[in-house]
């Protein structure tokens, strides 16, 4: 008798659940009935980090505006520096209903290990902030531009420190170098900490570090940023030429974007695409880049691809020459 | 001057932080941080980031509060299974294990638990009122300390090691090369070049300090207990209560550590104002501090009060010390310091050089808050210790599958990593083997944590000095603490050779 009940029980449950699975993809092909299930937002990262707070901060937007009709499981799965939750996004090929941020180790772990997985393994749907890096000099020191410091760098030996052996710091440093040709010894900290203090103790001439980690010091009058290395100025920090307009041709800053696992339709990364535009316009997102001194430069779909192809070959170019890789 | 100094800060941040909402978050934020730090593995960084959404809705002073209640109350619970169960959760609270585990096996688990408590609170409280007099001149010193100041700090934690690493130095030597050995895998820190990982993105960021020490301390000194047939005695029931005299520590332990609280705490302070691996550098250096002014070093390493009191004023002074470089120049000493740097920046404040003077309120709102935090945090403790011994109640044989299961939970849910669980376990057999031979795993532990700083600074010196050992007697700083480390060999070298002159005159 209660055998009966129960398979009468997961008989009515399912009956629903089956027809939506019939139905759905019909309408998408039609009209685009999407969203029809919850989403999955994969954080390659533990809470608490760049990645994490970006993640949430748009997974709130989302869920404040009901910019997603549907609910929102959010879930950090971290390990191997990001190896792991990309990974994971990247086996969903095809389905939808899944998310994740990027951010320097998208680009950067596969390049230095057997991930299984690349950039080219997601859809791109947006890049919604730029994580670009100053160079930055003591204000009592003797450079007051990025141009006395090449033209002392020519005839001086000179050092320039950032976090991390082959981390994005050291390949701003390495570009700025190539662009302005001089030569230049880079000494790696092991945190942002250890960097700060490795400038404040005159150990080293100047650092490439995230504007955030040296806001403080910059509002302070400590320090001095002599230039930034995004393509265009950053939305914070308007009055910091970038590398380029001072004749130094390069960019490169860390995405901070948005991508789906890949084989998804076109529609759907169209929608996506629609949805962030207007997350991007709200001011929790506004707030979120000048809190995190993040550069709300912005490139989407396909352009954002190209800008990972760009910013990936920059990356494993520097970090072969440095013997980082073969 | 000081003194007016120091009334003043704290009365004014006592005005803020006195408020009933004030006070009750803190005393969430303290009880949190006392469950997060229990937990072996699961550390104040990650307390206070998985619960950071939680303050979105407060005041950014409130909020501080109650998430640096965390941070400093996870100092207070980390000891608990140091002395317990011989498992230090962090790299400050090894140094514990050493007399503090000893006295829980002689039965004085409810005087080394209330001491802890007690030498918490003089640490923390110290620190608190070192902050309020001194934070300007410290954040000025911390400042300039470049790598190669580091490295020498870090050396002199290293060469202090022998302090700890029991009778026989060179199976010590061998446990803490041991160590280094572990520190190696992972990228190189200047060439990024990968070292031992084998290809696997697990390997990249290193082996990580939690699953070694939990499985040498916690796994290792389990199986040694089986091994010695533990799990099969009758134990006479520990009968505890706040009435009952084996409860509280003695007055005699109070006497012997008098000096031992204060020389740990300022000790502990002036290594947290330092940014990196502060509290870990000071609890060793406190520790070996007290062994060597002591008139009876032998009796440590064996349940010694003074052993237990030094590195726990040390490692509480110390995180109170940290705050130092993350209020006066934004600067984290530690993953739970940027974890709480973070938060101030989510709420719209610039941590940095001008923290003080734009927000005074909350500078000394918070600081004060650490005060009352501390004063909460040693209430709760010895009100919890009952339960806490109750636990050594229970048959061997029934806590062995229990603490098993809490380090492997510990280990995984880290970075969800099977590879670190599996690492645990293998760490849990080298453990025991270290412990049946007389090898020293407090050594290895802390090699593997200085010892990746180590390398990491000396390369950086060598770098900026273009190769040259000169750094490390050029910049004045670095001058002072090499002629402290050589006149610190140098007078121990001489101690024992006078020792040894009287030995054979009065022979």
């Amino acid at each position: 008798m209660s055998l009966f009940k129960q398979s009468l029980l997961k008989k009515v449950m399912v009956l629903p659940i089956t027809a939506a699975l019939l139905v759905s993809p019909f309408s998408v092909a039609k009209d685009l009935n999407y969203p029809t299930k919850n989403l999955k937002y994969t954080i390659a990262f533990g809470p608490g980090g760049g990645n994490d707070l970006m993640s949430r901060t748009v997974v709130e937007i989302l869920k404040k505006y009901k910019f997603y009709k549907k609910n929102i499981r959010v879930d950090n799965l971290a390990g191997g520096s990001g190896a792991v939750g990309f990974n994971y996004v990247a086996q969903q090929a095809g389905n939808p209903y899944h998310l994740t941020s990027t951010s320097g180790n998208f680009l950067g772990t596969p390049l230095v290990s057997n991930t299984g997985w690349t950039y080219q393994d997601f859809t791109p749907i947006g890049l919604l902030a730029q994580d670009a890096m100053f160079i930055v000099v003591r204000a009592d020191s003797q450079f007051a531009s990025a141009k006395e410091f090449v033209e002392y760098a020519k005839n001086n030996r000179i050092t320039i420190g950032g976090t991390g052996a082959a981390g994005p710091e050291r390949v701003v440093a390495s570009l700025f170098a190539e662009a302005a040709g001089f030569n230049y010894d880079y000494v790696p900290s092991q945190d942002s900490g250890g960097l700060i203090t490795s400038l404040t103790s005159k150990s080293i001439d100047a650092i490439i570090a995230n504007p955030s980690e040296v806001s403080g010091q910059i509002a302070a009058g400590n320090f001095r940023p002599l230039a930034y290395s995004e393509a265009q100025r950053s939305t914070i920090y308007k009055d910091v030429p970038t590398f380029k307009e001072q004749g130094y041709n390069f960019a490169f800053s860390l995405p901070r974007g948005v991508v789906m696992p890949s084989n998804v339709d076109k529609d759907i990364q169209q929608w996506w695409v629609e949805t962030l535009k207007k997350v991007v316009n709200t001011p929790e997102w506004k707030d979120y880049l000048e809190t995190n001194s993040l550069s709300g430069n912005t490139i989407w779909g396909d352009d954002f691809s190209d800008n990972l192809a760009a910013t990936n070959a920059d990356f494993k170019r520097i970090l072969t020459q440095i013997g980082a890789i073969k | 001057m000081f003194f007016a100094e120091i009334l003043n800060n704290l009365s004014f941040g006592m005005s803020v932080a006195l408020t009933t909402t004030n006070l009750m978050f803190l005393l969430i934020g303290a009880i949190v941080g006392m469950i997060v730090g229990l937990f072996p593995g699961f550390g104040p960084a990650a307390g206070i980031a998985i619960l950071i959404p939680l303050t979105f809705g407060l005041e950014p002073t409130t909020a501080i509060i109650m998430l640096s209640g965390i941070y400093y109350g996870s100092m207070y619970g980390g000891t608990i299974t140091s002395i317990l169960i011989n498992t230090p959760g962090e790299s400050a609270t090894v140094a514990s294990t050493l007399d503090g585990y000893p006295m829980a096996q002689q039965g004085r688990a409810g005087p080394a638990l209330v001491m802890q408590a007690i030498a918490s609170f003089v640490g923390g409280t110290l620190g608190v009122i070192l902050i309020c007099g001194f934070a300007p001149v410290l954040a000025q010193f911390a400042s300039s300390f470049g790598p190669s100041e580091y490295f020498l700090i870090i050396m002199l934690g290293l060469l202090l090691l022998t302090t700890m690493m029991g009778d026989n130095k060179l199976n010590g030597i061998i446990s803490a090369l041991f160590g280094f050995a572990i520190a190696m895998v992972g990228v190189d820190s200047v060439s990024g070049a990968q070292r031992f990982t084998f290809g696997s993105p697990e390997l990249i960021s290193g082996i990580y300090f939690v699953p070694v020490a939990i499985g040498l301390f916690g796994i290792g000194e389990l199986l040694y207990c089986i091994y010695t047939g533990q799990h099969k005695m009758e134990k006479d029931r520990v009968q505890f209560n706040f009435r009952s005299r084996d409860f509280w520590p003695t007055a005699k332990d109070y006497l012997t550590s008098k000096f031992t609280f204060i020389r740990g705490s300022i000790i502990g302070f002036i290594a947290g104002v330092l940014p990196g691996s502060g509290a870990t550098i000071g609890s060793i250096l406190a520790y070996s501090v007290e062994k060597k002014v002591a008139k009876d070093p032998e009796r440590f390493g064996k349940g010694e009060m003074r052993g237990l009191v030094a590195p726990e004023t040390a490692n509480n002074a110390a995180s109170a010390g940290a705050m130092v470089p993350l209020i006066s120049l934004g600067i984290p000493g530690s993953g739970a310091t940027a974890v709480l740097l973070g938060a101030l920046m989510m709420w719209g404040l610039q941590p940095g050089p001008t923290l003080i003077d734009a927000n005074p309120d909350l500078v000394w709102g918070l600081v004060a808050s650490m005060y009352m935090g501390n004063m909460i945090l040693v209430a709760l403790s010895i009100l919890a210790i009952p339960l806490f011994v109750k636990f050594l109640d229970i048959p061997y044989r029934l806590v062995v599958p229990v603490i098993i299961i809490l380090c492997v939970i510990g280990a995984y849910a880290l970075n969800n990593s099977i590879i670190e669980t599996s690492m645990l376990l293998f760490m849990g057999l080298i453990g025991f083997g270290m412990k049946l031979y007389g090898y020293s795993p407090a050594a290895t532990v802390l090699a593997l944590v200085l010892g990746g700083m180590a390398e990491s600074t000396f390369l950086q010196s060598l770098i900026i000095s273009q190769g040259s050992l000169q750094i490390f007697v050029e910049r004045p700083l670095s001058l002072a603490l090499t002629l402290f480390m050589v006149g610190a060999i140098g007078l121990s070298l001489a101690f024992r050779a006078y020792k040894r002159y009287q030995a054979k005159r009065s022979n």
